[in-house]
């Protein structure tokens, strides 16, 4: 098996030391954390290496030598290090050493127990140690490994990756000792120029503990308004969970608290979601206050609500216009004069009673709109939310004309499919869900061929009132589908984390790749790690926030039967639907 | 050895089997070979007159849509006042209904366990839902064009006879639908004329003949043979003359329809079945004929 050794770019300048690092014996490979330099009481080498295992708990020792040519010259060199292999016993030594002027490294191993593969090649991988510790592996993708031949292998190495990874993110207490630190020993690492931290990072660090808390408790005081009794009776419950800005806020309170509590998070995803959504309320308010900033300007609210009233007054006339076209010979097709003109007169009735709610409250439009105007500081997608309420309440009458027809439809469709197979002289067996042959009594027979001709002859009448109202109500439901996309959108778009893959793409991390940098025989080969940033889709996959959706989750075939059938079709979900 | 087989073969009698090694050609039959054929065992010998009298099932519903249909004809023409049809209709129903249970002395009755209540409360059904109803009908097809009720009615009134129960043990019997089918032709030809209650008259009148009608017609048949004759002669006599009011040849066609069934198709029966050649056999596939289930206890 060959013998790898991990071994940070940044100390390749590094003076002559010893190699402090991880083994890893089931990959038969060597993890180079950092080099500890002459000169060096071993005693408390040990002693730092025993309290760095303590906190961290990755195994840290000292794994060999490491010579830069530079510095020693002394023949005795030799000596002293074969020494040295005795102090700190470890199987293998690694001695690795570097010639001035040589591209080439040597690298010599020393089994303590020889166990016949001496041979042994030994592979050099430079990684860069700032990179690989700030990186997060993505383990591959479900679609992807099943799309990969060789599933257990792709696994195996992904969880090989992984621990080399985890050991070095894991010994982040090793790099927080730079040159500058006083004490017996001193280290080579990727940090050992100074550490690396912002003044700005750390002061809001120290401000968010008294703000996380102050939102927690301002929180804590809205939802028990929320869920006081007198809001969650009944029908206002009902009504509540039908209103897709309530939805939106309570969505919105469940990210503030996600966000605000102080508990830390406890692993690297759990605190991407925290960024995440962090990002997400920050960008929508943002763009909610940009909305609100327009609409505030040159009395816009007044031009929109001096628009509204003749806009409803424009859908009315045109829907009058339309039932109006129905009640005469459509497009030439036969219809039941009488009971077109009963259907037609009802539908006018209510829209005549529509349009004169709309002109009792036409002089309150204004104010009311201009206070909801002001919910767009809350974001975007609340201000998004009540448009799309708006809507649902303007054209209420479209909903109820679709109500109305669907029932009839329905009831129409049912009422001459089970006529149908009277007429047959069959009938529907509930107890074992098939078709029955029957024989009815003269009377059934009679009526039921009597209803099942007058259905059938009024089924074209009302199957075009339904079909001319489903479509009005789909074009409804398309825009309030549209309004619901861009709301999950927001709500559901990782920012964070495509931000991070956009400037800093070696955080993200779903491989890596190696490049060979010089091979020649008898001499370790040397392999410089690269890290494979994470693809769009990836991310997309990965961080995707979790929303409740409002749109329907029907597949097209079973919308259409739906349409067909006459049952009533929701932008909403069912309650049912919602739970599993 | 094989000269030894064929020595003692001669003495050996050929069976009709494939299973033994036998010492014959493969072609070789020999006198047995046909014995079990059995020729026309399900061939019956009819009688000319009783075919004819049982054709009278036929006739009778020939002669019940052809009335029907006169009878519409007339009232959509208003020769025929709708009261004058929903009386006669009445009496001839009270006579039927008294007729129905005299037949027999009541023993249908009893057997059928039907109440008298529960004849009267189906009557005040089929009135108060067909007077009900007779306004939408007057109004249902309004927009339809005539021609497509009429083919409609055709199509139905066709229907109705093909499905028919003459007696026939076939699939293709349903009276079920046969009966509702006449229901919907009588429906739609009745949203043709004038008034609802021309419409209402005319549904009625549909049951009477469709549906009641052919209940009495089939328990005088089984009581009473001789009057039925009689009756089947008057209706065919009553449509031929109702036919013959509107279209002379219509009628002629009509009496030549009747008299084909009655008389020729019998004929051709007759004479045909000298010409039936069914083969039987042990060859047939199996049949199970009786009723196996008292050794399956």
């Amino acid at each position: 098996m060959v013998l790898k050794v991990f071994f940070p770019a940044c100390c390749s300048l590094a003076e002559s030391g010893l190699l402090v690092g991880r083994w890893i014996p089931e990959q038969n490979s060597a993890v180079i954390l950092a080099v500890v330099h002459f000169p060096f009481v071993p005693g408390q080498v040990k002693q730092y290496l025993a309290e760095v295992h303590h906190v961290t708990q990755v195994e840290v020792s000292v794994l060999g030598s490491w010579t830069n040519s530079k510095q020693a010259k002394e023949e005795n060199l030799g000596r002293f290090l074969e020494d040295l292999s005795t102090i700190f016993s470890h199987d293998p030594w690694i001695q690795l050493s570097r010639k001035q002027g040589s591209k080439f490294w040597s690298c010599s191993t020393i089994w303590k127990h020889p166990s016949g593969d001496e041979g042994d090649e030994t592979t050099l991988v430079y990684y860069d140690q700032r990179k690989v510790m700030l990186s997060q592996l993505h383990p591959p993708l479900d679609s992807e490994v099943a799309a990969a031949s060789s599933l257990d292998r792709k696994v195996e190495n992904a969880s090989r990756l992984m621990a080399m990874f985890n050991t070095v993110s894991q010994s982040k207490v090793l790099f927080m000792k730079d040159r500058y630190d006083e004490g017996p020993i001193k280290l080579t690492h990727w940090q050992s120029e100074g550490v690396e931290a912002s003044i700005i990072v750390e002061l809001m660090k120290q401000a968010s503990v008294p703000a996380c808390l102050l939102v927690t408790f301002l929180l804590s005081l809205v939802s028990r308004v929320c869920q006081s009794r007198a809001l969650t009776f009944w029908p206002l419950s009902f009504i509540w969970s039908k209103l897709s800005t309530c939805q939106q806020l309570r969505h919105r309170l469940q990210h503030l608290q996600v966000i605000s509590s102080p508990k830390k998070a406890p692993d690297q995803s759990q605190l991407m979601r925290k960024a995440n959504i962090f990002v997400s309320i920050l960008l929508d308010v943002t763009l909610g206050i940009l909305l609100m900033s327009w609409l505030y300007r040159k009395n816009r609210i007044g031009h929109l609500a001096n628009a509204l009233i003749p806009m409803a007054d424009h859908v009315a006339q045109q829907l009058q216009d339309l039932l109006q076209w129905l009640m005469g010979v459509p497009a030439g097709l036969k219809m039941n004069r009488a009971l077109d003109q009963v259907l037609g007169r009802f539908f006018l009735y209510h829209i005549h009673l529509w349009i004169s709610y709309i002109h009792l409250m036409s002089p309150f439009i204004e104010m009311i709109l201009w206070y909801v105007g002001l919910s767009a500081c809350l974001g975007l997608t609340v201000a998004l939310s009540i448009l799309s309420d708006i809507i649902a309440l303007l054209t209420f009458h479209i909903y109820c004309f679709y109500v109305y027809g669907a029932r009839l439809y329905c009831l129409k469709i049912y009422g001459l499919s089970s006529l149908w197979r009277l007429f047959r002289g069959k009938k529907w067996n509930v107890l074992r869900q098939r078709v029955d042959s029957c024989s009815y009594d003269l009377d059934q027979l009679f009526i039921g061929t009597l209803l099942f001709t007058i259905l059938l002859f009024l089924l074209p009448t009302t199957a075009l009132y339904y079909l001319v109202f489903t479509l009005l109500r789909l074009l409804v439901v398309l825009v309030q589908g549209v309004i619901h996309l861009l709301v999950d959108l927001i709500n559901s778009l990782p920012f964070y984390s495509v931000l991070l893959r956009l400037c800093r793409s070696y955080r993200l991390a779903s491989g890596v790749k190696f490049r060979v940098l010089e091979q020649e025989a008898g001499k370790p080969l040397r392999l410089l790690m690269q890290i494979n940033p994470l693809s769009y889709g990836g991310v997309m996959q990965a961080y995707r926030l979790p929303t409740y959706s409002c749109y329907p989750k029907d597949s097209w075939g079973s919308l259409c039967k739906k349409l067909f059938v006459g049952e009533l079709i929701y932008p909403w979900k069912h309650k049912g639907e919602k739970q599993d | 050895m094989p000269s030894v087989q064929l020595d003692q073969t001669p003495r050996q009698r050929w069976q009709k089997v494939l299973y033994k090694k036998q010492p014959f050609a493969d072609n070789y039959v020999d006198q047995s070979f046909l014995e079990k054929l059995r020729k026309n065992v399900h061939a019956r010998k009819y009688l000319y007159w009783a075919v004819v009298f049982e054709s009278g099932v036929m006739i009778q519903q020939l002669c019940s849509v052809c009335v029907f249909v006169v009878i519409w004809w007339y009232m959509d023409m208003g020769l025929l006042a709708p009261q004058w049809l929903f009386g006669a209709g009445l009496v001839s129903s009270l006579i039927g209904y008294v007729f129905f249970d005299a037949i027999d002395s009541g023993a249908g009755r009893n057997e059928s366990g039907r109440t008298r209540w529960a004849d009267l409360k189906s009557s005040v059904v089929f009135v108060a839902f067909t007077y009900g109803f007779s306004p939408v009908l007057k109004t249902l097809t309004e927009s339809i064009s005539t021609d497509t009720i009429y083919a409609m009615s055709a199509f139905m009134l066709l229907g109705h006879l093909i499905f028919y129960d003459y007696g026939a043990n076939a699939a293709i019997v349903s009276s079920t639908l046969s009966l509702n089918m006449a229901i919907f032709a009588s429906v739609c030809l009745a949203s043709r004329l004038p008034r609802s209650l021309h419409a209402f008259v005319m549904v009625t009148f549909a049951i009477q003949i469709f549906a009641l009608w052919p209940m009495l017609q089939k328990k005088l048949k089984a009581q009473t043979p001789h009057c039925y004759v009689v009756i089947t002669f008057l209706s065919a006599v009553s449509a031929l003359v109702g036919l013959l009011t509107i279209s002379s040849v219509g009628a002629v066609l009509f009496a030549l329809l009747l008299v084909s069934i009655s008389c020729l198709c019998p004929y051709c029966l007759i004479r045909l079945q000298l010409f039936k050649n069914n083969i039987h056999g042990p060859w047939d596939e199996a049949e199970i004929k009786e009723d196996l289930s008292k050794f399956l206890m």
